[in-house]
């Protein structure tokens, strides 16, 4: 509590916590298991799942129910629970090529490879509000659906850069920077300049309306680091996760785990740049979020390009992340007793100065030397 | 060992089954007084996910996954799992099974039983899966 200067309060402290367990966990209503919450809230803890860093359903569900439904505070414990865990291993490097999809959509264009599977959404309906009384009843009981033709095409299709790289329309990034180690943010933080692979963990980490308000402020704010804003592809479904068998050295799929992935297009315009071409940028981020992806998709092309000539780059690091700029906002509720006490000191030191006719102080110019 | 099914794919079976399946064959296959050693008690951790992205094929780490490992000896074979979540009793049972099929033992054919159910099971949730889904295929009219 170096900020404070304050001690004490133990009793009003327990106190109010003890105010928040028995509302939340004895207040007048039905128990929120874990299971109500993975079924019915999916995409908050997704969202949590995804700004924490760990993907456990479960757990994120847990988390939510303990915050009272506050995703960020979610997202703090279960950051916190995955700090005191032990890293088993380092998983293969996963193919996003062999995505299972759930949704797939391709907003560039009509006949992608593979189908334009809407999936799970309603993406393309009015929402009204609706307020059942109760639960809705359960739909008509339905034979087991009739088995549906599939193909490899159809649940991992080719992703749209594919068609493009095809077609010779897009610039071409790949063994530019080798194979280089990828940066963990969770051991060192990523400050600029960064590695590629620090910025994209750092988004993919990042709270999502943060990642959000800074992608439009790339489009409407003084920046202008997005210019064309074409979605190539989101998909959402699953990926395998590989390690290597301790005793074969051969890599073992032991599970999947849900993501959502976006490419974004630019058109490239810049005197530098190869005006006959597209550049795409990525997204990729646990769970099922969207608005998350998108974002990241653009903002990292955009970063690729105007990242340092710019504040972008600095901002996508250092500002981001909920945890640290939800964490700095939360901590000014601290008492503050002293800090604003030496404040007040000052003002009334000035103006007792000012009385005595010694005027205000005035701050030396720059660069001039103390004497 | 028990032939026809890999260790990978085995393993990659086992982390999938219910854990009710595997402690009951693992109960069983231990039903003989067989000395077990668990070499790897049963360990909640992270697997770091490292995806390699498909505009540059960069690694990056985008996170963790919960998971759960567990290594025993049993007849003289290591079994080794690894599944993800966080169900300590699910992982150990399935460690046992693996070392009794690595041993040949007198369960490892109802140990390779349960990994074709889990499999024949895994296929049916997919065309299930499928089935819900193929009607949201769309194909949007272009306006020109």
């Amino acid at each position: 509590m170096g900020y404070s200067g304050a001690r004490g309060g133990l009793a009003a402290i327990l106190a109010a916590e003890d105010l928040v367990r028995r509302k939340r966990d004895h207040a007048p209503a039905p128990w929120a298991s874990t299971e109500q919450i993975t079924e019915r809230f999916r995409l908050a803890v997704d969202r949590v799942m995804g700004e924490a860093g760990l993907y456990h359903e479960p757990t994120a569900a847990a988390a939510l129910r303990q915050a009272e439904g506050d995703p960020l505070e979610a997202a703090h414990l279960v950051r916190a629970q995955r700090s005191t865990l032990p890293r088993l291993a380092n998983s293969e490097p996963v193919d996003p090529d062999e995505l299972i999809v759930l949704r797939r959509i391709v907003p560039a264009f009509r006949e992608p490879d593979g189908p334009q599977l809407l999936g799970r959404t309603t993406d393309y309906t009015g929402r009204m509000l609706e307020r059942p009384d109760g639960q809705p009843a359960p739909p008509d009981a339905s034979p087991e659906p009739e088995p549906v033709e599939r193909t490899d095409e159809q649940r991992q299709p080719r992703r749209f850069l594919d068609l493009l790289r095809k077609l010779d329309l897009v610039v071409d990034h790949r063994g530019e920077n080798g194979d280089a180690e990828p940066h963990d943010i969770t051991r060192v933080p990523a400050r600029p300049p960064a590695a590629r692979s620090a910025v994209l963990a750092t988004m993919a980490r990042a709270e999502t309306g943060a990642l959000v308000g800074l992608w439009y402020r790339s489009i409407l704010g003084p920046d202008g680091d997005v210019h064309e804003v074409t979605l190539g592809e989101v998909r959402h479904g699953r990926l395998p996760l590989r390690i290597r068998h301790p005793h074969t050295g051969n890599p073992v799929t032991v599970g999947e785990f849900r993501v959502t992935e976006a490419e974004a297009i630019e058109d490239l315009d810049g005197a530098e740049e190869d005006r006959t071409k597209f550049d795409v940028g990525y997204g990729l981020c646990l769970g099922h979020n969207e608005r998350k992806v998108i974002a990241m998709a653009n903002l990292d092309i955009a970063n690729r390009r105007f990242g340092r000539q710019g504040p972008l780059e600095q901002l996508l690091l250092l500002t981001t992340d909920g945890l640290d700029s939800g964490g700095f906002l939360e901590h000014l509720k601290l008492p503050h007793y002293v800090t604003f006490r030496s404040m007040v000191e000052r003002k009334q030191a000035m103006r007792a100065a000012a009385d005595a006719g010694m005027g205000p102080r005035v701050a030396d110019p720059a660069g001039r030397d103390c004497r | 060992m028990s032939e026809g099914m890999g260790r990978e794919q085995r393993c990659a079976l086992l982390a999938e089954a219910e854990p009710d399946e595997l402690i009951q064959l693992a109960d069983a296959c231990l039903g003989d007084g067989a000395r077990l050693r668990v070499l790897v008690s049963p360990e909640v951790g992270c697997i770091t996910a490292q995806v390699r992205e498909p505009v540059a094929a960069e690694r990056f780490l985008l996170g963790d996954v919960l998971a759960c490992r567990a290594e025993v000896e049993l007849a003289e074979q290591r079994g080794w799992a690894v599944r993800l979540g966080d169900d300590r009793a699910a992982v150990l049972a399935a460690a046992v099974l693996d070392a009794e099929a690595q041993a040949g033992r007198d369960r490892a054919a109802d140990v390779d039983d349960l990994c074709r159910a889990v499999a024949e099971r895994g296929h049916r949730q997919a065309e299930r899966e499928w089935a819900e889904l193929a009607p949201t295929i769309v194909e949007f009219e272009e306006l020109t």
